[in-house]
Parts: C-alpha cells; structure tokens; sequence
C-alpha cells in the first residue's frame, strides 16, 4: 500500500477521531455520576455549533422565525468557541435540572431518563428549525486568520496534506483532552467528580456537595459536546439542525466499544472509530456511516462493557 | 357524513396505521424491552411492497392495483420481518435496558444506511409510483380498520394466556420468571418477531397509501414517533399505545385547524403548524417524568375485570 | 414431631466440589453435599457465608468455576434456570420476588407454566385444547391459593399483600411448579416467633402432602433445629459440618463459627 496514502488516511481518521473522543467523553461523564445515557447530549453538540456561528457574527438564512438574524458583531474565532460552547454548557445545566433532576429525585429507572434526554433531544433540534430554518451554514472563510488551508506533512514528491481545519480539531481536541484529564486527577473537585462516580451514596455521606457537582459534571460535558460541534461545524459545515443526531449516534458507539463510563474508554473508542471510517475503502465510502453502527452492535453482542470497561457482576 | 370522509380519509387511515405501530411496540415491551428496532421492520415492509408492485406484480387488469396483491405483500413482507426480527433478536436479546435500546437503534441505522444505498431501494430518492388499490384514501379503512381490529384482539387474547402471562412475569421481574421455568429468550424473541411482522404488514399497506417511499421511513425519528405514542397514550395496557397513535397523529391536523382560527397571533399559529414536533419532544419529556405509565392506565379497567371473573 | 423422611439409597441432590469466586472472593469453596429424597435439609451458617450463593449456583444462576451438580441423578451444573425449574427444582428468594403488578392468581398461574404447553398460536385463538388447559390452570391455582388462605383476595395486586402472606405466595408459586426439590432462602425472615412456626408447620405439612424434599436457608436456630432432618453448616464458603441437629449443635467448629473464638484452630 501506498506509504503517503496510508498516512493520509491514518492523520484523517486521527484527527476525527480525536473529535469522536472529545464529544463521547461527554456521554462518559454524565454515565459515570448518573449511570444514565443522556442523548440530548447530540442537540447540545449542535447548539455549540450553531452558538459559536452566530458568535462569530454569522448570518442566519431565510427561514426559521429569526431570520435574516444576525448579531451587530463578530468575535475572532477562539473567543467565540470558548464562549459559544459556555452558553452550550449552560443549556446542558439547564437540561439536567428539568429533564433529569426530577427522575433522579424518584429514583426512576434510568430506561426513563434516557427517553427524556431523547424528548429534549427532539425539542432543540426542532426548536433550532423553527427558529433558524434547515440550512447549511459554513463558517466565514476568515475564521482561521492567516492560516494556510493545508497542511503538507509530507514532502513535495510525496505529498500528505492535512487540512488545516483537521489539524485544528486535532490539536483543540487535545488540549481539551489534557486539560480534562489533569482537571480529574489533579484537582481537589476532579478528585470529588471521581469519588461520586464511584460511589454516591459514601461521597454525600462525606459531605461532598453531589447535587453541585452533577451540575458541573453536565457543564463540562455541554462544554464539550458543543466544542466537538464547534470543530465538525467548521471543518465542514452546519449541514443542518440534524447535524448532531447522527454524530450522536456514533458518539454512543464510541463510548460502547471504548468502556461505558471510562475515560480513556472513550478516548480510545473514538480514535479507533475514526480510524476506521477513515479507512474504508473509496468504493464503500457511502456505507461509512453504517461502520460505526456496525461497531456499535457488535461491541454490544459481544462484550457490553466495552474494551476498556469492567464487566459488571450481577446480585441476586 | 361523505364529505367529511373525503377530507379526512387519510388522516383517519393515518391514525389507524399510526396505532398500529404504537401496538407493534407494545409488544416487546410487554416483555420489558424497550425496542426502537420497530422502525426499521416498518421500513423493510414498505420496500417490500413499493418494489413488488413497481416491479414484479406489474400486471394487472384494470386501473386499480388488486386488492389481493396488496394482501401477498403484506404476508411476503410479514414473513421477512418476522424472520430478520429472529435473527437479530437472537443476538440482541441477550442484552437489556439501555445496551438494547442502543442496539435496536444501531439496527436501523445500519438499515437505513443500506437502503440508502442499494440500487433495489431506489437510493436516496426511494421509489415513486407505487400502485393505488383503491380509488379513494378513505377506502383503505377496508383493510387498515380489520388489521387494526386483529391486532388489538390478537394482544387482548395474548395478555390471558400462558404465553402472555410469561411475558408479563419476564418484564416484572426476569430472574423470578426464569426460575419457575419460564426461557426468558424465547419468549423476548417471540415478541420481538410478532411486533416485527405487524410493523412489517403496516409498512406494507403503508407504502400504498403514501404512494412512494423511501429511507426517510425508517429512521430514528420514526421510531421516536413511535415511543410517544406509547408513553402517552400509555404503555401498561394495550389500549394505551393505540390511543396515543390516534391521538398523536391526530394533533397535528388538530392544531392546523386551531392555526386558522381568527384571531390566533400569528406566531403562535405558524407555531402550531411547524412546531408539531417540539410539541411531541414535550409530551415526550413530560411523559416520562410524569405519567411514565402514560395516559391510559390497567386501573381504569381493573374493576371490569374482576367483576366478570366466575371465581369471585 | 416430624414424620419419617422417606429415605431412598440415591440422593435426589448432590453437589459435589463446588467452587465459585467473585474476582478475588471464594464465596463456595469445594462444597459436597448429598441431599436425601423426602427430607428436610437445613442450610446453615454466618451472613455471607456463601449459602445464597450455592443456592444460585443449585438451580443455575450461576455456573461455578468447578465441581458438578446432579439433580435426579442427572447432571445440572450448566443449565440455565428454566431448564432446572423444567427438571423439577423450584425456589424462593432472600428478597421476596413476586410479581408485584400481577395479581394473586396471576402470580401462582405463572407457576404451572412448565407444566402446561399451550402455544401463542393456540392460546390466542382459544383452541379447545388450550382452553382447557387455561381453565386448569386457573383451578390448579385457585386450590393453591385456597391452601394459603388468599382466595379472597385472589384478584389483589400480590405487591400489596402484607408480608407474611407475600411469603407464603412466593411458596405457593414454586409449588404450582410441582417440583420434587424445593429451595427456601431464608422462608421466615421478618416474621415473629408465632408465624414463625406456623411457617414451619405449614413446611413441613407442603413435604409431606406434596411427597417434596426441602433445602432450607435460615437462621433462626429453633426454627431449624424444630423442622430439619438434617444440617449442613457453612462458613467462608465452607462447609464445616453435616448430620442430624443435635449432632451439629454440639459440633466445637460450629459453636465457633457463631460464637468467635480467640484460639486459632488449625484445620
């Protein structure tokens, strides 16, 4: 095989598999406190997408209740992703105390909590319909600055080019990544997110704040989900308000093969997830999105818990 | 009386196919399982039909596609629902909960994907054209309103009998169920495949009645559809899925109507019209956190059955 | 006063080095016993001494890492529960598992299930020989329930009834099984002394008219030492003692099991 081909496609699949990772990594957090699977999490992907468009001063279109809509001003990119993506992590809190709060409080069957994420799911993306219409939007061709649109890794006989854009959603997902996994294991609040997911009943008996950091643990995953939307946005393009479901969808095959509620689960589950769609075959490319459902079912067939996961003994 | 019919045939064949379907999730769930594959088993029987009347039952005397046409692709599409359902159930049966609510949702994906895909299905576009067996919408009811009937029969006489009572015991607690004697995985197999096949007949006739079809019929969207007509109308009695499948697709024309009453602000009227789905996403949300039994409830006909028991 | 256990030469149930870990914990550790045809046998020992766990691994909600089990002189180490429930072994739970939402009747009619054969086909459609079958059920039922004093209240949902009578249902339910073999995890639990021997008569009265053996869980020592043929004692997953009561009473590794001892014992 082809050296620069095989490279070409190992940096594509890196570079959205990172993404895959960092938007799993959301469904990872909420699993691990709540043991739920919160699949409003897909319409939060999508709302930091279309957040941080609008924040960079993007135009709506013409259908939708808000349209023609567009704010007076247009902030750089960084500073639109991170504030974008806050308001996506907002909405995520808000999301926890109606659509959540209220079963945990019964102590419902998580099966109930995952169909109203999914009735929250199908509020926003209709809701983001109704108000902005179904069009595609790109993001500005300036949202880079001066940054070159590609990338040769390789050399001038033998070209491997990256986009720059997938270079980015490489490197921004990285640092995320890092960040989160320092914020885990090196913070006093990391350490208490990681007490509550194991154990909740002993971290409230000592005297750790659950309720609080339920609600941090929803932000940071709104955050983000909303950065991972951000990043496929504006690689490609907002191809619509469904553009999050399907990504979803696929989140929740990451998170099954890497490990339901394990961190470097998802991180492992999406690279390797990426890597696969990357290299299917050019002739196969329209069965791309079936791969990660077919990962998705086989995980489930044969080991539920995932690669990285433990397998989870039943009492009788 | 004749015209109120004509302008509403198909919304009241709609409604018929919509409870329908309701029921087809009903049963899996009368075993504890929560399966969104119902969806995907609708889809399959509609290309079944949509590509048998457009290309093999192409001839036929008269204008209309032959009722009886319509009945062997129902039972063709039926037997293949039924049997893929086996297959898939077999393997995905084993798991509970949430893993296999993921997993009938990956199912239909990966049939969505293919279908989109295939030359047979028509890709993207789907297949237009297909064949009308009667002359007007409302006709339909000949075949949609017995199918309807047989069903909700077929699963009030399901709920009597052994086979129904093992099913119950399976979704109130497995374990207790397993160890009288009752083989948990049959018995989710089996429901699993008569909902397929009624999901599999009603995509069938459905394929007539819209005309066309194509991958947009079996999508999680679909499915979701269908999960709220079971969580409002009610999933704990069989009469609840079907009340919530006439009710729900009766809303939208409900509120189309309410959108052209004088007066209405106009935002709020072009929120009725377009905002149907917001709507369901509500009822969904406030469905599971407040009425997770739904609308409907065993309570309401608890006296009726004890007071006909002979042993009382 | 117990009537004479109807011994044969083969027991109906014998386990023999059954082992079973939970990770790192060996909660059966290389358990035999020999259970005989018609008399009430006695499981006995401290909490987490591994009985429930044996007791799952006996009717195969469990598969051990070793050993075998034979029910009947056949061998059952690897059947999943409904095949050991079709074999003949029925069961009750610590926890009361009843089927909360259905009611009285409902719950003891999903008992006969292995003793009927009605499909879906012939159910649904009320074929004579399914109708049939379904009004024996509901008869075969109702005698159960009569036994246990419900039949009033046959029609109630089995999840409100009080707790005494929840257990003696969940009893009842294992009966509809008729099963040769029944398994009681710990029958009397919450009750007080009074029902407590009622339970104990009503056991040993269901041995005798229905010819059954008896595995029984407890631990309250009368109520044992009043009702059991024999005993079997369990401690981390061993077993430390066999035989007739009083003999287990005086045995010196028992008392030490219950009571601690500062001595170390060598084994």
């Amino acid at each position: 095989m082809d050296a620069t081909l095989l490279l070409q496609q190992i940096l594509n699949g890196l570079a959205i598999g990172s993404v895959f990772a960092l938007f799993a990594l959301g469904y990872t957090l909420v699993f691990s406190i709540l043991r739920v699977i919160n699949f409003s999490h897909a319409a939060v992907f999508t709302l930091g997408a279309y957040f941080t468009y609008a924040l960079t001063g993007g135009a709506f279109g013409f259908n939708g209740l808000l349209a023609n809509a567009q704010l007076p001003f247009g902030l750089p990119f960084p500073v639109a992703l991170v504030l974008g993506n806050i308001l996506a992590g907002l909405t995520a809190m808000g999301i926890e105390r109606l659509a959540f709060k209220p079963l945990r409080a019964r102590g419902a069957d998580p099966l109930l909590a995952l169909v109203s994420s999914l009735g929250v799911a199908v509020v926003i993306v209709n809701l983001i319909q109704y108000l902005v219409g179904a069009e595609l939007y790109t993001f500005p061709a300036e949202t880079y600055g001066a940054l070159p649109p590609a990338v040769n890794f390789g050399t001038a006989e033998h070209p491997v080019q990256v986009r720059t854009t997938q270079l980015i959603m490489f490197v921004v997902s990285l640092v995320v990544l890092i960040a989160l996994t320092l914020f885990i294991n090196r913070t006093k609040i990391g350490t208490a997110l990681r007490a509550v997911a194991e154990d909740e009943t002993t971290a409230r008996l000592l005297g750790i704040d659950t309720d609080k950091l339920i609600l941090l643990t929803f932000f940071l995953s709104g955050f983000l989900g909303g950065i991972a939307g951000t990043l496929v946005g504006a690689s490609v393009s907002i191809s619509g308000p469904y553009f999050g479901i399907a990504f979803g969808l696929k989140g929740l095959a990451v998170i099954i093969l890497g490990g339901l509620g394990s961190i470097p689960g998802a991180v492992v589950g999406g690279l390797a997830i990426g890597l696969a769609e990357s290299f299917v075959p050019g002739q196969y490319v329209a069965y791309k999105e079936a791969v990660a459902f077919a990962f998705l079912f086989i995980a489930l067939l044969i080991r539920p818990q995932g690669l990285l996961g433990r397998a989870v003994i039943r009492k009788v | 009386m004749a015209d109120f019919l004509s302008t509403y045939g198909s919304l009241i064949v709609s409604m018929i196919l919509a409870a329908m379907l309701g029921l087809s999730l009903y049963l899996p769930l009368m075993s504890g399982q929560l399966s969104l594959a119902g969806a995907g088993f609708y889809a399959l029987g509609g290309y079944i039909a949509a590509i048998l009347s457009t290309k093999v039952f192409t001839t036929y005397s008269g204008d209309l596609y032959p009722v009886s046409y319509v009945l062997i692709e129902m039972i063709v599409a039926g037997i293949a629902a039924g049997a893929l359902a086996v297959i898939v159930g077999i393997l995905a049966l084993r798991l509970r909960g949430v893993y296999l609510a993921l997993a009938t949702i990956a199912f239909v994906e990966i049939l969505r994907v293919l279908s989109l895909n295939i030359d047979i299905t028509g890709g993207a576009i789907g297949i237009f054209g297909v064949p009308q067996p009667f002359g007007t919408p409302i006709e339909y009811l000949w075949i949609a309103l017995p199918m309807l009937l047989l069903s909700m029969l077929f699963v009030y006489r399901l709920e009597r009998v052994r086979t129904g009572r093992a099913l119950i015991a399976i979704r109130e607690d497995e374990l207790a169920a397993e160890s009288i004697g009752i083989n948990p995985t049959y018995h989710k197999v089996l429901a699993f495949m008569l909902s397929a096949i009624l999901a599999g007949c009603v995509g069938a006739l459905s394929a007539h009645v819209l005309n066309t079809w194509n991958a947009r019929q079996g999508t999680f969207d679909a499915a979701i559809g269908h999960l709220a007509f079971v969580l409002v109308g009610g999933s704990r009695t069989f009469a609840g899925p079907v009340v919530g499948g006439l009710a729900l697709t009766l809303l939208p024309e409900a509120l189309r109507q309410l959108a052209g009453i004088n007066g209405l602000p106009p935002w709020l009227a072009q929120f009725l019209r377009e905002g149907r789905l917001i709507l369901y996403g509500l009822l969904i949300v406030l469905g599971a956190i407040n009425f997770p039994q739904g609308l409907i409830t065993p309570a309401m006909f608890k006296h009726h059955r004890a007071a006909k028991d002979p042993t009382t | 006063m117990t009537d004479a256990p109807i011994l044969s030469a083969s027991p109906i149930l014998s386990a023999s080095s059954v082992t079973h870990a939970f990770g790192g914990l060996i909660a059966v550790d290389g358990v035999s016993i020999s259970v005989q045809r018609g008399e009430i046998f006695g499981l006995i020992g401290p909490n987490g001494a591994g009985k429930t766990t044996l007791f799952n691994i006996m009717t195969g909600l469990i598969a051990p890492n070793r050993g075998k089990l034979f029910f009947e002189g056949r061998e059952t180490t690897r059947l999943p529960p409904y095949r050991i429930a079709e074999r003949g072994i029925g069961r009750t739970f610590q926890n009361i598992r009843l089927f909360g939402e259905l009611s009285v009747l409902e719950n003891v009619m999903t008992g006969r299930h292995t003793r009927t054969h009605s499909n879906v086909l012939s159910g649904v459609l009320g074929l004579p020989a399914a109708r049939a079958e379904e009004r024996a059920t509901r008869q075969q039922a109702m005698q159960l329930i009569d036994r246990i004093g419900l039949t009033d209240r046959a029609h109630v949902r089995a999840g409100s009834l009080p707790y005494g009578d929840q257990r003696r249902l969940e009893i009842v339910r294992a009966l509809a099984l008729e099963p040769r073999l029944l398994l009681l995890d710990e029958p009397a639990a919450g009750m007080n002394t009074r029902e407590k021997q009622a339970l104990s008569d009503f056991i040993r009265q269901v041995r005798n008219q229905y010819h059954l053996t008896i595995v029984i869980i407890e631990h309250h020592m009368p109520l044992v030492m009043g009702l059991c043929d024999r005993i079997a004692v369990m401690n981390f997953g061993q077993l430390i003692a066999i035989g007739v009561p009083a003999a287990v009473q005086r045995n010196p590794a028992v008392i030490e099991a219950y009571l601690g001892s500062r001595k170390f014992v060598d084994r």
